[in-house]
């Protein structure tokens, strides 16, 4: 089952008002601003603050609100 | 196969119903609140309800950060919007919260330059392609949203951008929490704990609820198996007669929280004496303002607002929705005068809110059978 795009509409519902995060794949990282490419399972892509939670390397899996990453998601 | 997958099992599922129905004691009534809005969608997204047994009720807590704004903070977003210099940004559910004369997209309709962002580092960028404009961004929510505005505000900062402000309306979980274990109306056996607003505040918070209240807190994620299995340890606590915070989200959520996310917003912002949360009324050192460092960030210093007191419309019950007191659909204009395609209560503005979560999954037509 595909879960709908993280989107803010006030016709389908905002995903940020509703506190939801989603987890998103990093694949490249600008350490020097402090942002990151992530994708999620879909390949849509969005630049993610990762401020809160570096380092952050390709590969990682993050819990993203509002376009910032708030933690790593530890899959183990 | 998707991460989620395996947190979606129907087996898997029923198992774990099959093991709560075992816990509960034969004659007890059990009642859970969900706190997060994001669970409630979650319960009635899944069905959840339906594999619990009757005697386990979960009741829907203050969580969802669109249905507690009151109306009088629209009412100053509005005044503010309607300035023909300000691009004004807020994120999509809050557009269509009312205000005493109508909501954000009623005033972007009557001209007023409103536009949705998904997050505040959306609305920076507008303020930097705008820089004859003055863009104000309308935050709110609880601990997990304020870092990522705390984040973009410290950008903004270090950035010189001078036509960027905010309208402050973050709340934190903890105030209302303690409010609400203090209202005589209201009986719990366990809180569901919120698993977002704990990735950023950990579990710690969550003490007092034990240790001053004597009710064990659950700290959950948002798939159909971590909201089941949250369930289970509540009550496996009451069946061994222990009371304490567990944490079922520990793929995400430290317990000690995100230090460098608290960090941030120490720096950023200051605990407000008394914030008006919709339908609870004052609640002391429940939210947050820019602290004195941002002062020449926060629009409501830039900017004259009303800062008037709004009461909520009188058929509108809300306050009772919010405080689990009552179901969404015990409410008079539930279904009727009030709906998501036109809400008059916050409750059915966001797909978190517990009116339009029983609304969008059908629970109108089943709940009314029953009456």
């Amino acid at each position: 089952m595909s879960d709908p795009p993280a989107v803010c509409s006030h016709e389908v519902g905002c995903i940020t008002c509703g506190d939801t995060a989603v987890e998103l794949v990093a694949e490249r990282v600008d350490e020097d601003r402090g942002l990151a490419l992530c994708a999620d399972p879909e390949g849509r892509r969005e630049t993610v603050e990762i401020g809160l939670v570096e380092p952050v390397r390709p590969g990682d899996r993050l819990l993203v609100h509002a376009a910032t990453a708030l933690a790593k998601v530890d899959a183990a | 196969m998707r991460f989620v997958d395996e947190f979606r099992d129907p087996e898997l599922g029923r198992a774990l119903a099959a093991e709560i129905a075992s816990l509960a004691e034969p004659g007890r009534h059990y009642k859970v609140m969900e706190v997060c809005g994001g669970h409630t969608h979650s319960i009635y997204k899944y069905g959840i309800d339906d594999l619990l047994p009757d005697s386990v009720e979960l009741v829907h807590g203050p969580g969802c950060p669109v249905c507690v704004i009151p109306m009088g903070r629209v009412d100053d977003g509005i005044a503010i919007a309607r300035r023909p210099e300000v691009i004004f940004t807020c994120f999509g559910d809050m557009m269509r919260v009312p205000g005493s004369e109508g909501s954000l997209l009623d005033a972007k309709a009557a001209g007023a330059d409103v536009r949705m962002v998904y997050s505040p580092l959306d609305a920076l960028r507008i303020a930097k392609q705008n820089p004859e404009r003055e863009v104000v961004f309308f935050a709110i929510g609880f601990e997990t949203t304020a870092p990522s505005t705390a984040l973009t505000l410290g950008r903004a900062k270090a950035e010189g951008v001078p036509n960027f402000s905010c309208v402050c309306n973050h709340v934190t979980i903890v105030p209302p929490l303690r409010a609400l274990l203090e209202s005589p109306d209201l009986r719990l056996d366990g809180f569901i704990g919120p698993g977002h607003v704990s990735t950023v505040v950990g579990a710690r918070p969550f003490e007092f609820i034990p240790a001053d209240y004597g009710k064990p807190v659950v700290i959950s994620g948002f798939e159909p198996l971590d909201v089941l299995q949250s369930i289970q340890m509540i009550l496996q606590q009451l069946v061994d007669d222990r009371c304490q915070v567990e944490n079922q989200y520990r793929r995400v959520v430290p317990y000690d929280g995100n230090l460098r996310a608290l960090e941030v917003m120490a720096e950023v912002f200051q605990l407000r004496p008394h914030f008006e949360w919709r339908g609870l009324g004052f609640i002391s050192q429940s939210a947050l303002r820019l602290s004195e460092a941002y002062a020449d960030l926060d629009a409501e210093r830039r900017f004259d607002v009303p800062g008037v007191r709004v009461a909520d419309p009188k058929a509108c019950q809300c306050g009772e929705v919010l405080k689990g007191v009552i179901k969404p659909w015990e409410c008079k204009v539930f279904g009727t005068a009030c709906t998501p395609e036109r809400p008059i209560g916050t409750c059915m503005v966001s797909p978190e809110g517990a009116c339009a979560a029983y609304y969008n999954y059908g629970r109108l037509a089943r709940e009314r059978e029953v009456v």
